[in-house]
């Protein structure tokens, strides 16, 4: 561009509709195609594939064979064993969601004020979030080993923690809630810094406790987040996987046939990829659904 | 006055020790791991806790016996991680780039679109997906653990929050001086984001590395396996090789335990925006 041009330029309103040229036009697009691209080939068109195959009954291959309309979704609801199923994630979300929220308020709590190893402790609580969950799951088969893991160790007891139906949830729910209790640590301690300190103060000098201060001020003020986390701890224990395939395989029984983990049996055991779809469609629901809370409960909450 | 500061070392003290205990549970899982992977096997067969001798021998194992292969499992992960991380920092600054700075047709529909995919999660299309790859005859091979990682919502979100802190006036100067958005982009928007783009890159460097369902899904040959598949593996080659297990765990942590520790603020940062996902 010419220095004339330039000049041109400043006086003549900059991108005129209509007067771009057509690589103008066509620029933003193909800024945004690698990205689309993939999108396309890995997200959007996956999506509409299995909400079709969740109409079909399949061969082997996963290839579509019979239509089979909304029956493999019937099926399903009238099937003891999804029920199960359903009933088996709903109490390991329970679990992990509170769970996860005690440990991150705790520890939040604990490394609020200053005082000399602080930021080791804060690391230490936040360090969860960056172990993997396989190999977190591996660790905790020696800790949960029924002869010579540490928990039966510790306690004196001879459990076995995985294979016993009465103790599967539980220890693959401590393990996720333990995976878990990193991000809660860093979201509940990063909004108690959001709490202003007059807060505290004038509380301080009226003579409130420790305990009524966190019932009266603390929490009420960071309910936003806690809501937000527990939100994050349902989806996040939805998608648990790895935990339930190292420790127990959805056994013993169906005791932790988690629904992903449902999905996956389908599919890679059975060869039904027509249910597994249905399954994957029925959990992607469940997800939207408690992101949608999220969002009203968000817009609502935004005034304090 | 003293008995104030007194009453305020006390507490300070109390903290202190209240989070002992804490720390034990936190910490325990990782001290556990590191202690049987050096304990000498009998002593893991009577119940010890605290290994007299330091044996290395799992490790050494780990590394060079041939049934392992964990210097492979090292290397894929490496070439698998770094790939993604490399590939969205690309595919997601260019995308967060036009919704960022550019004017077109159709912007706040795609926006959304692309939001919107926060909502899927992965587990609803991995079915399709794996059979996808295995059509494309992908299974067994870097590209099936690598392209479908090629971008994210999480990654576009992130930068383009980034980038709109950026006064417009600036992108209009440039183009003004003749600087096109593809030089001003590479120029002026990239060093000026770094901050971000080392967010992003950690938070995904990560999340590769520690994946575990897709692999599965779609290696079946230890030539490219990665890493976590690797550690589950030992469990089926010798359930009864305690120590070479957690040898194995404690391997693959070290690189995960590494960003978190040298990167811990990007981490956190990228961690914040990509919890919106879950």
């Amino acid at each position: 561009m010419s220095l004339t041009d330039s000049l041109k330029a400043r006086t003549t309103k900059p991108r005129v509709p209509g007067k771009r040229g057509i690589y103008a036009v066509m620029e933003p697009y193909l800024f945004l195609l690698p990205a689309f691209v993939v999108f396309g080939l890995f997200l959007f068109y996956p999506f509409g594939r299995t909400i079709f195959l969740s109409t079909f009954l399949t061969d082997k291959l996963g290839n579509a064979r019979v239509f089979w309309g909304v029956r493999n979704y019937t099926d399903l609801f009238t099937s003891s064993s999804f029920w199960a199923s359903v009933g088996v994630t709903f109490q390991f979300v329970a679990i992990v969601a509170f769970g996860g929220l005690l440990i991150g308020l705790a520890t939040s709590l604990l490394t609020a004020k200053k005082y000399p190893g602080v930021t080791f402790a804060s690391a230490s609580y936040a360090m969860p979030v960056a172990i993997a969950s396989a190999a977190a799951s591996m660790a905790f088969r020696m800790i949960l080993h029924p002869t010579n893991g540490l928990l039966n160790i510790l306690f004196g007891t001879q459990i076995n923690w995985t294979g016993d139906p009465r103790w599967a949830l539980f220890s693959v729910s401590m393990l996720t809630i333990w995976l878990a209790s990193g991000i809660n640590f860093i979201f509940i301690s990063a909004g108690l810094r959001g709490v202003p300190d007059e807060m505290y103060e004038s509380a301080s000098i009226d003579g409130a406790g420790y305990w009524r201060r966190l019932f009266s001020i603390t929490l009420p003020s960071i309910s936003p987040t806690l809501f937000f986390q527990i939100i994050i701890n349902i989806i996040g224990a939805f998608q648990s996987f790895s935990q339930i395939r190292l420790l127990t395989q959805g056994g013993p029984g169906d005791a932790t046939n988690v629904i992903v983990y449902a999905i996956y049996r389908d599919a890679f055991f059975n060869f039904r990829f027509g249910t597994a779809a249905a399954r994957s469609i029925i959990l992607f629901a469940i997800v939207l659904v408690i992101t949608l809370i999220q969002f009203s409960f968000e817009k609502r909450s935004v005034h304090y | 006055m003293s008995g104030f500061t007194a009453r305020k070392n006390l507490t300070r003290l109390g903290n202190m020790l209240l989070n002992i205990p804490m720390l034990l549970v936190i910490l325990a899982p990782l001290i556990y791991t590191l202690l049987i992977s050096v304990m000498p096997p009998d002593e893991i067969y009577r119940n010890m806790l605290i290994p007299s001798s330091i044996n290395l021998n799992n490790y050494v194992n780990a590394f060079t016996h041939p049934a392992y292969n964990f210097l492979t499992f090292i290397r894929n992960s490496f070439i698998v991680s770094t790939s993604v991380m490399l590939g969205q920092m690309v595919t997601c600054s260019l995308a967060a780039f036009a919704f960022a700075f550019l004017d077109f047709r159709g912007k706040k529909w795609l926006f959304v679109l692309v939001l919107a995919t926060m909502m899927v999660p992965g587990e609803a299309t991995i079915i399709a997906n794996y059979l996808t790859v295995s059509r494309w005859g992908w299974l067994d091979s870097f590209q099936a653990l690598i392209v479908p990682y090629l971008t994210s919502a999480m990654g576009i979100f992130l930068l383009r929050q980034n980038y709109l802190t950026f006064s417009r006036e600036l992108h209009e100067a440039a183009q003004l001086d003749g600087c096109n958005n593809p030089r001003f982009m590479a120029s002026i928007v990239v060093p000026l984001s770094r901050p971000a783009l080392g967010a992003l890159g950690a938070y995904v460097f990560l999340n590769t590395w520690n994946q575990y369902m897709w692999p599965l899904l779609v290696t079946n040959s230890s030539n490219y396996r990665t890493v976590q598949i690797g550690i589950s593996m030992l469990y089926d080659i010798d359930a009864e090789s305690l120590g070479l297990m957690m040898a194995g765990v404690v391997i693959v942590i070290v690189p995960s335990l590494s960003i978190f520790i040298f990167m811990q603020k990007q981490l956190i940062n990228g961690l914040m925006a990509g919890a919106v996902k879950g």
